[in-house]
């Protein structure tokens, strides 16, 4: 079953995690660029989490992609604490040195565009962690996030140390979907190779 | 460590699941009570037995706890304080009052002080903060006396009553 599909951006794609990329994935998470997160030690662990990003997305509760540019996996674009009923969701982008502004916007957006229209997610977050890069702050005004609320020492990041986390929403003005008559939709759940001869 | 304590004028513990049903039901199924979470008011007293065990399970998984506040004095039940979504890894807790129209501002201040005392110096947590529903009249003002501060307001979190309902975030942080 499929529940994460993959997705053409400029250069390259964002794509589900497989456990053949997890020498690219080790790299990434022995890099982390949020503050107080450890780097990874042991690459026996991503596979684990390969298989948490499946039943995440199949129970609706977040949804991962790889983000490889130039044939490399440079980033991870992510979704999660997602509420179905309440058509929100928190999105976050995690990247090498070498993802560009750019590609990790183009991310974002791909994954967002899906997100929306698939599963018509209207409010999106994103949480920038004070000592990030200043200008993942400006890439998401560009793309439309606005600043709701600085959180005060809301992430922890050593024993007795906190930074302040920036909480940015994107709010679709759309109108919301009207349900149709439920049961008559021939899609048997949110599974992508349904009705493609692949129900496995 | 007890989690039951006494102030001045109130007691403040967490509640008795076969004893407390009828004072709490007294209290949520007030409407100005639970307004600004906002939730719908209890409508029949079953609902407060049930939430007597909600929050008890609740708090046996540490996830969340919520004291009774009762005055001295009188017996009644002025209040219901609660702390849930405890972040263990990230010292966080979200702090949800339900307040009787009664209780006095002074008396909040009280419980509440010896609340803080306790989740920053006993449970050691660093950060306290509440989403009330935006445009709410009342708890903004009480909340910036307590010594919370507005930190800004969360877009469109959940419908409510056919409209989208946005929450305005106060928080406190230990010295």
């Amino acid at each position: 079953m499929k529940f994460t599909p993959e997705l053409d951006i400029p250069g390259g794609r964002i794509k589900p995690l497989h456990y053949d990329d997890i020498d690219g994935l080790f790299e990434l998470y022995q890099n982390p660029e949020i503050p107080g997160q450890r780097p990874l030690e042991d690459k026996e662990q991503l596979n684990r989490m390969v298989d948490y990003s499946v039943q995440m997305a199949a129970t609706q509760r977040g949804m991962m992609w790889a983000i490889e540019t130039d044939g490399k996996i440079k980033g991870m674009v992510s979704a999660f604490d997602w509420q179905p009923s309440h058509l929100r969701v928190v999105m976050r982008v995690d990247g090498l040195s070498d993802l560009t502004l750019q590609e990790r916007a183009d991310a974002l957006k791909a994954a967002m565009d899906f997100l929306a229209s698939k599963y018509h997610i209207r409010n999106f977050a994103y949480q920038w962690i004070e000592g990030q890069a200043d200008n993942i702050r400006t890439m998401l005004t560009k793309a439309g996030f606005s600043l709701a609320a600085r959180l005060r020492g809301a992430w922890r990041t050593g024993n007795q140390s906190f930074a302040d986390v920036e909480q940015y929403h994107w709010v679709s003005a759309e109108a919301k979907p009207v349900p149709r008559r439920l049961g008559d939709d021939d899609n048997l759940g949110q599974n992508l190779d349904a009705g493609q001869g692949d129900k496995s | 460590m007890s989690w039951n304590f006494e102030t001045e004028n109130y007691i403040v513990r967490l509640p008795i699941s076969d004893q407390d049903g009828d004072a709490l039901y007294q209290l949520l199924s007030q409407q100005a009570v639970v307004d600004h979470i906002p939730r719908m008011a209890m409508t029949v007293d079953a609902q407060a037995l049930d939430e007597l065990r909600r929050v008890a399970m609740r708090f046996e998984g540490r996830e969340a706890a919520f004291w009774l506040i009762e005055d001295k004095n009188s017996g009644k039940l002025q209040a219901r304080i609660g702390i849930q979504y405890i972040n263990w890894m990230m010292l966080n807790a979200q702090l949800q009052l339900e307040l009787s129209p009664e209780f006095p501002l002074d008396g909040l201040k009280e419980v509440l002080t010896e609340i803080k005392n306790y989740l920053f110096n006993e449970l050691h947590l660093h950060r306290l903060e509440t989403r009330i529903r935006t445009g709410i009249s009342g708890l903004p003002e009480k909340l910036l006396a307590l010594g919370f501060e507005k930190e800004g307001t969360l877009p469109s979190q959940f419908e409510y009553e056919g409209e989208d309902v946005s929450l305005d975030v106060y928080s406190i942080i230990s010295e």
